[in-house]
């Protein structure tokens, strides 16, 4: 069986974030990056599988980006993966879901994958498209957002997180595409001696202008960093009415009390 | 000239940033305060796993060969959560390192896989004596030789994890009449060996969750194939190998001092007195432009002496620079730490005493602030003699 990983590096999510030079996108400079939190969940379930099928199965990670995203492309290699896809693009940031997708797509189409995970969305643009979409342009099954994941003879099993705290299962047959969630397991620590081997494991580099050469369908325009946040509510007043504050507030801003 | 991390070590970092972080922070406090050891073995075990008590060993001995900055940076980050489980990194580190470097290929077959898998939660370095701490050539030790055995006899102190420790390195005399440091041989002796008695534990200061004993040789017999290295020629072993431990603990050091540092800063900028955040206050401020420009430089210091040896060049008087100047600014930035925090800083509630605590040794153990200054003057004044 032929399984595929796709992982996005992103910056560290408590950095703090400027524009860049053109304002469209956060400057890069003095970010600290890692593997997307729910890549690394696609990670440790491809891995699983992988595992779990053994000698005869190939389990392939790939990530678009610039010569950095190499060091995400071997914390998946040390994690278990056996080769690894390096699209390179020094302007993936620029790229909108569509193209992302597309070029996931342009290197997969022709490769017979049967299974492909990815994460539910990346921690920086967050669209949650690139996943569904891939699937669409390679016309393969789809599930999303998946806290339980299953293998058993062409069929894959998996728990989807639907909305309010509902649960759904849901049933397919590969080639199918999932997109995974927080909570589906505990991502392994790459081990040392792991981390030393996968220098010896395969990475292709391929340009992303290989892959696609497809338009943007909804370009970013402008970037705006989180406003500062302020010191919080400081409620003040005798017991009573704090109380009533306190209570209103947590029925209009969460749902505890409803 | 290149400053930058490869990706394997930038790997191996965040390895041991992600667990210490998951895994030890949240048992540090606990760890310091009890004589419960279990958490400190369970997190060995499974640090041993992830492959980081054989950094710089071979793999074909169960090492990760993945050289002497990828140690430092791993003792940095795992001391940042808890210096305990970190100087028993180290040690464990040193003890196979000196394994690989004067054993023989029995002797490194049989011991070193048992440390770098966590089979033997820990080795021993055995060499200091109650009347041999700066000064170690002056053990009382004695190893005499009785047919196809030796048969040991004195004391040692100071002996880090001595109660778990599968296995121990031990200096002893054994030509009581040569001159002073050429007599001394070395030897393998493992822990649960008849006449090798584990004394009393130290009450220490600090570092509490890793144990301190006396080790005690009471007509203790080992067969003669437990000499490593040559006969009388264990003492330049010795100070060889300290050189690469000082490393380990200059790197320890730093992870404390920026502990100290990162939690101090973070709290001078939510706390508030005379109506603004402390921070705002220029004498806060030069603590922390202090105390992150020391650690930086010890940073540095630290690198430099890791790369020296990991390239096979001379490294001893960097090696004592870094442990030196990181082990001193270590304590200097929690005393500044402390007093970012005022009378909490002084409380259990917060880590800063536990980290001041901590870092009091560095500037003993692995050789003395004294000795490094000793080292580092001997090496320059030998350039102009």
């Amino acid at each position: 069986m032929k399984l595929l990983v796709c992982i996005k590096q992103v910056p560290d999510m408590e950095s703090r974030f400027k524009p860049d030079a053109s304002g469209i996108w956060y400057n890069e400079a003095d970010l600290a990056f890692r593997m997307n939190e729910y890549d690394e969940y696609a990670v440790e379930q491809a891995v699983q599988l992988r595992e779990k099928l053994g000698e005869g199965s190939e389990l392939t990670v790939l990530s678009i980006g610039p010569d950095r995203v190499v060091e995400a492309i071997k914390k998946a290699l040390a994690m278990g993966c056996d080769n690894a896809v390096h699209v390179q693009d020094t302007a993936a940031s620029a790229k909108d879901p569509w193209q992302i997708a597309s070029i996931i797509a342009g290197y997969a189409k022709d490769k017979s994958f049967d299974v492909i995970f990815t994460g539910m969305q990346s921690q920086d643009r967050g669209s949650a498209q690139v996943g569904v979409t891939v699937a669409e342009l390679l016309g393969v099954a789809c599930t999303t957002t998946i806290v339980g994941f299953a293998y058993d003879n062409g069929v894959i099993t998996a728990k989807r997180e639907l909305e309010g705290g509902i649960k759904g299962a849901v049933t397919l047959n590969t080639p199918a595409l999932v997109t995974c969630q927080l909570g589906l397991n505990v991502p392994r620590y790459p081990t040392l001696p792991n981390i030393m081997k996968a220098k010896k494991k395969e990475i292709t580099a391929i340009p992303a202008a290989d892959l696609t050469t497809s338009e943007s369908l909804a370009a970013t325009t402008s970037f705006h960093p989180p406003a500062k946040k302020g010191g919080g509510i400081v409620l003040e007043g005798d017991v009573g009415e704090l109380v009533d504050k306190v209570i209103a507030i947590l029925k209009d801003k969460t749902a505890v009390l409803r | 000239m290149f400053l930058d991390l490869t990706e394997e070590q930038k790997l191996i970092q965040g390895t041991a940033r992600d667990f210490a972080k998951a895994e030890l922070e949240p048992v540090a406090a606990a760890l310091d305060q009890s004589d419960d050891r279990a958490p400190l073995m369970a997190n060995l075990k499974k640090l041993a796993e992830l492959g980081f008590m054989g950094l710089n060993v071979k793999e074909q001995y169960g090492g990760t060969e993945a050289g002497v900055v990828a140690f430092s940076l791993a003792i940095t980050e795992i001391a940042r959560a808890c210096a305990s489980t970190a100087v028993t990194l180290s040690v464990n580190n040193m003890v196979c390192e000196v394994i690989q470097a004067v054993g023989n290929e029995e002797q490194k077959v049989k011991y070193i896989p048992k440390i770098c898998s966590g089979e033997y939660a820990a080795g021993g370095f055995g060499l200091t004596e109650p009347g041999a701490g700066s000064d170690p050539s002056g053990m009382g030790t004695q190893a005499v030789k009785d047919g196809d055995y030796f048969v040991i006899n004195g004391s040692k102190v100071f002996i880090t994890s001595a109660p778990y420790a599968g296995v121990f390195v031990v200096w002893a005399v054994t030509d009581k009449d040569a001159p002073k440091g050429k007599g001394i041989s070395c030897f393998l002796i493992e822990g649960g060996t008849p006449g090798l008695i584990i004394g009393k534990e130290e009450k220490k200061m600090g570092q509490h969750a890793s144990a301190t004993n006396e080790l005690i040789f009471d007509n203790c017999r080992v067969p003669a194939s437990a000499m490593m290295g040559k006969l009388n020629d264990g003492f330049r072993i010795a100070v060889a190998e300290l050189t690469g431990g000082r490393i380990g603990i200059g790197s320890l050091a730093l992870g404390v001092g920026l502990a100290a540092m990162d939690y101090a800063t973070k709290y001078s900028t939510e706390r508030v007195q005379f109506g603004q955040k402390i921070s705002n206050f220029q004498a806060l401020q030069w603590m922390i432009a202090d105390g992150y420009t020391e650690l930086e430089a010890s940073r540095l210091l630290l690198m430099s002496a890791a790369w020296r040896k990991e390239n096979g060049k001379s490294f001893a008087k960097e090696a004592s620079m870094a442990k030196l100047f990181a082990t001193e600014s270590a304590n200097r930035a929690c005393y500044s730490a402390m007093q970012m925090l005022g009378g909490y800083g002084y409380t259990q509630d917060y880590p800063i005493e536990r980290f001041t605590r901590d870092a009091r040794i560095t500037a003993i153990y692995e050789g003395t602030s004294e000795i490094q200054r000793l080292i580092i003057s001997r090496e320059i004044l030998r350039n102009f003699s």
